[in-house]
């Protein structure tokens, strides 16, 4: 055990504040703040990243990563928030490590390096309208005509889709069999004809996510990713690792909104308020208890491990952490944020809620500890 | 002691019930919604006029029927300025003798008015002679300031010049910058008569964050019941049961001080009322967040959207909590009535 850096992790560190400290465009905020130029800007960085060799640090060296360990990937979400950089590709490791773990190998030839380089934007398209916590109650069906398998019905949730090049869609292929076992995955284009996808406005007025709707879409058969029936593992390794925040680069994200916390409550001059001080103090220990048990899980990854049901710890701490954050904001902006005075802090403050929704709602999440890690028995 | 509606108090309510089922928002009007429907129903039934005095100067209904308007309309989320814009100001006027000329078009619903406050809503404008924010203000056609007088208060009549709305979070009701002309009239009214403003003014606010709980929490519950996952609807699992008992708790809890409140208005002294609206006020608004929040969660995705009514409830809740003083200022005037000192 040894909370400090390797020499090697130093030297990373040190390499990565240079780089930052000459790459990150001037602005970059604002560019994002317009839904038009967003994904455009994103791609570039995503490719600006790749090029110096920022993208993927964990994966194996065949696939095009740099054969390192996890505890990279967290030190370069460290210092992207350390620096204020734009965020990192966020689905990028968790769905590389869907095809390369279940993919063919001309797959992984094919779709991996798109990845890597952010040519390609990919979404998930797991839940449906009736199949949200019960994912594997979907029923978007996909029949195998020829070489083509033909898809019919409609997910919902899409994050991203809109500006997707390509899905990872969950199907049911096998409507007869248990319905764990009637599930295959597809590599999706976006751009066939017969998808279309609508925009889901959230609570803050946002068009954050979206609802996919499919007639009669054609998909060559060699894009099934792993075998027919196999979906629903697929669906289960990425959840897991998209449920660990060390993936999604939420910790830095979480140490730097306190940060800017702390200046308000200064500016605020609330410094020296009782209630403000032990509030701002309690979100530094959420903090702290959310990245050394990111940082253990990691650790465990780095000794081979695969993530697994602890995942739902980091996703319940992750949760807690921001939603309370969010909270100790709008205490600390009082009405301003209720009379339009600090229209960030509400919307920051509407899109915690969904953090105990998305990728498994925190109900999910503790009847997963509950009955596969405390093994309690169910009702 | 009885803590229970009377048989008129309860016609009241399920009248008004009725109304705020016609005319609340449902998600797919939220846009278009035409908020004057129904203003004329609501001035039928009396809604404006409830603190309208009569021959003997005793109100034509007390703080519990305010208190009831404000539930059952605050439930549906009925987008109509009938606290902020009409029996918040005939209170005010009617406490300061003001003549039925000005009162009666305000309490008949012809005419609305707004009470100047300051810029975060928490108290009164501190220069209402140079304007003021308005809460629930739509259409005022005149506004009220306070000014220190010799002995008490002032009451100014101002007419509107200008009307700022701000891009407030609730969705429902028109908060806005006032600007005023001239004083048109001066009434004098002393410290108890504005503390019993106040108390109604907390109370109403109180009592519609209680109907937006209510609404939504029945809402929530409903869906559970329907909504199926696996193979079974989503409300016979145990943590949302949970999820919604402890929100029912708050509800009721929330619910229980703001009819003491109401009650108080007019049948406690001015200290033990304005204590009780504190009280109600602070439990309501804390009670809010936490129960609004309970609720999104309750539906799931589909409770994050912004077609759902869900998050109107929410910043309708949010907002009221923070007129005429959030919970962190009502904890503190509370800490001061009950233990002295700043
Ligand atoms: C902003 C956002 C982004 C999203 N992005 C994506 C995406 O990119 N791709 C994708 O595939 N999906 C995505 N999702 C979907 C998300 O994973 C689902 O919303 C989530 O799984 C919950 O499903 P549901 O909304 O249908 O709620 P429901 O499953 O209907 O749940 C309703 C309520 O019941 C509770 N509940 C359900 N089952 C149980 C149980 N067994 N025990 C106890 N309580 C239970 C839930 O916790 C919740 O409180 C996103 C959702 C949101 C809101």
């Amino acid at each position: 055990m040894d909370y400090r850096d390797t020499a090697q992790e130093a030297a990373f560190r040190a390499e990565l504040r240079a780089w930052f400290g000459q790459n990150i465009p001037p602005g970059w905020r604002d560019v994002i703040e317009d839904p038009a130029g967003r994904t455009e800007f994103r791609k570039q960085w995503h490719r600006t990243l790749h090029k110096a060799g920022y993208v993927a640090m964990s994966w194996p060296v065949e696939y095009g990563g740099r054969g390192l360990s996890p505890i990279f990937d967290a030190i370069l979400g460290e210092e992207t928030a350390r620096a204020d950089a734009p965020p990192l590709p966020g689905n990028v490791n968790f769905l590389g490590r869907a095809m390369w773990t279940h993919g063919t190998e001309e797959q992984k030839k094919r779709f991996l390096p798109m990845l890597l380089t952010g040519d390609a934007v990919w979404c998930q398209g797991f839940s449906e309208p009736e199949a949200g916590s019960d994912i594997a109650g979907l029923r978007t069906r996909a029949v195998l005509e020829g070489d083509e398998w033909v898809v019919n019905g409609q997910k919902m949730w899409t994050s991203g889709a809109h500006a997707a090049d390509w899905c990872l869609l969950l199907v049911r292929t096998d409507p007869d069999k248990p319905k764990h076992k009637g599930i295959s995955c597809l590599l999706t284009p976006m751009n066939v004809p017969g998808i279309e996808a609508r925009p889901i406005y959230l609570a803050n007025g946002e068009p954050e996510t979206s609802e996919v709707f499919f007639d009669n879409v054609r998909i060559p058969r060699e894009n099934m990713l792993g075998h027919r029936g196999g979906g629903w593992s697929i669906a289960m390794t990425t959840l897991a690792y998209e449920r660990g925040p060390g993936d999604t680069g939420f910790v830095p994200k979480y140490q730097a909104t306190l940060r800017r916390l702390e200046e308000l409550a200064a500016e605020r001059g609330r410094l020296a308020d009782p209630a403000v001080r032990p509030a701002l103090a309690t979100a530094y220990i959420k903090g702290e208890a959310l990245r050394l048990t990111v940082l253990e899980q990691l650790s465990l990854r780095v000794s081979g491990q695969l993530a697994g049901e602890e995942g739902s710890i980091a996703k319940l701490l992750w949760a807690d952490a921001e939603q309370s954050i969010q909270h100790l904001a709008i205490e600390l902006l009082g009405p301003d944020v209720w009379l339009g005075r600090a229209p960030q802090r509400l919307s920051a403050y509407l899109s915690s809620r969904p953090v105990s929704v998305y990728g498994g709602s925190s109900q999910i999440q503790k009847n997963i500890l509950a009955q596969r890690v405390l093994r309690m028995p169910r009702a | 002691m009885l803590a229970l509606l009377t048989d008129e108090q309860r016609m009241l309510r399920d009248v008004v019930r009725g109304a705020a089922a016609e005319m609340g928002l449902s998600s797919a009007d939220l846009a278009g919604a035409d908020r004057g429907r129904g203003w004329a129903e609501l001035s039928a039934i009396g809604v404006p006029g409830l603190r309208l005095r009569g021959a003997t100067g005793a109100p034509a209904a007390s703080g519990v029927e305010v208190m009831i308007a404000a539930e059952e309309l605050g439930s549906r989320l009925v987008p109509l300025p009938y606290l902020g814009a009409a029996i918040l100001p005939v209170e005010l006027l009617a406490l300061a003798g003001a003549p039925a000329r000005v009162v009666g078009p305000l309490a008949d619903g012809s005419t609305r008015a707004s009470v100047l406050l300051s810029a975060d809503l928490g108290t009164f404008a501190a220069r209402p002679d140079e304007g003021g924010f308005g809460w629930d203000c739509a259409d005022a056609g005149f506004a009220l300031g306070l000014v220190p007088a010799a002995a008490g208060w002032t009451l100014a009549r101002y007419g509107v010049t200008e009307v700022e709305p701000l891009e407030a979070a609730d969705l429902t009701r028109t908060v806005a910058g006032i600007a005023v002309g001239e004083r048109l009239e001066e009434y004098p009214l002393d410290q108890d008569g504005v503390d019993r403003w106040l108390a109604l003014a907390l109370t109403a606010a109180s009592a519609d964050i209680v109907g937006a709980m209510r609404g939504a929490l029945a809402g929530a519950v409903d869906y559970s019941k329907d909504r199926v996952q696996f193979g079974v609807p989503v409300g016979s699992f145990q943590a949302v049961q949970h999820m919604c008992a402890e929100a029912l708790v708050r509800v009721e809890g929330a619910a229980s001080t703001v009819k003491y409140a109401a009650w108080g208005v007019d049948e406690l002294a001015v200290p033990e009322a304005l204590l009780a609206a504190r009280t109600g006020k602070a439990y309501a608004s804390a009670a809010a967040r936490d129960v609004l929040e309970t609720v999104m969660q309750v539906y799931g995705g589909i409770g994050q959207t912004w077609e759902h009514l869900a998050h109107v409830y929410l910043r309708r809740a949010m907002l009221s909590a923070q007129v005429l003083g959030d919970e962190r200022h009502q904890l503190a005037e509370i800490s001061h009535a009950r233990l002295g000192g700043r």
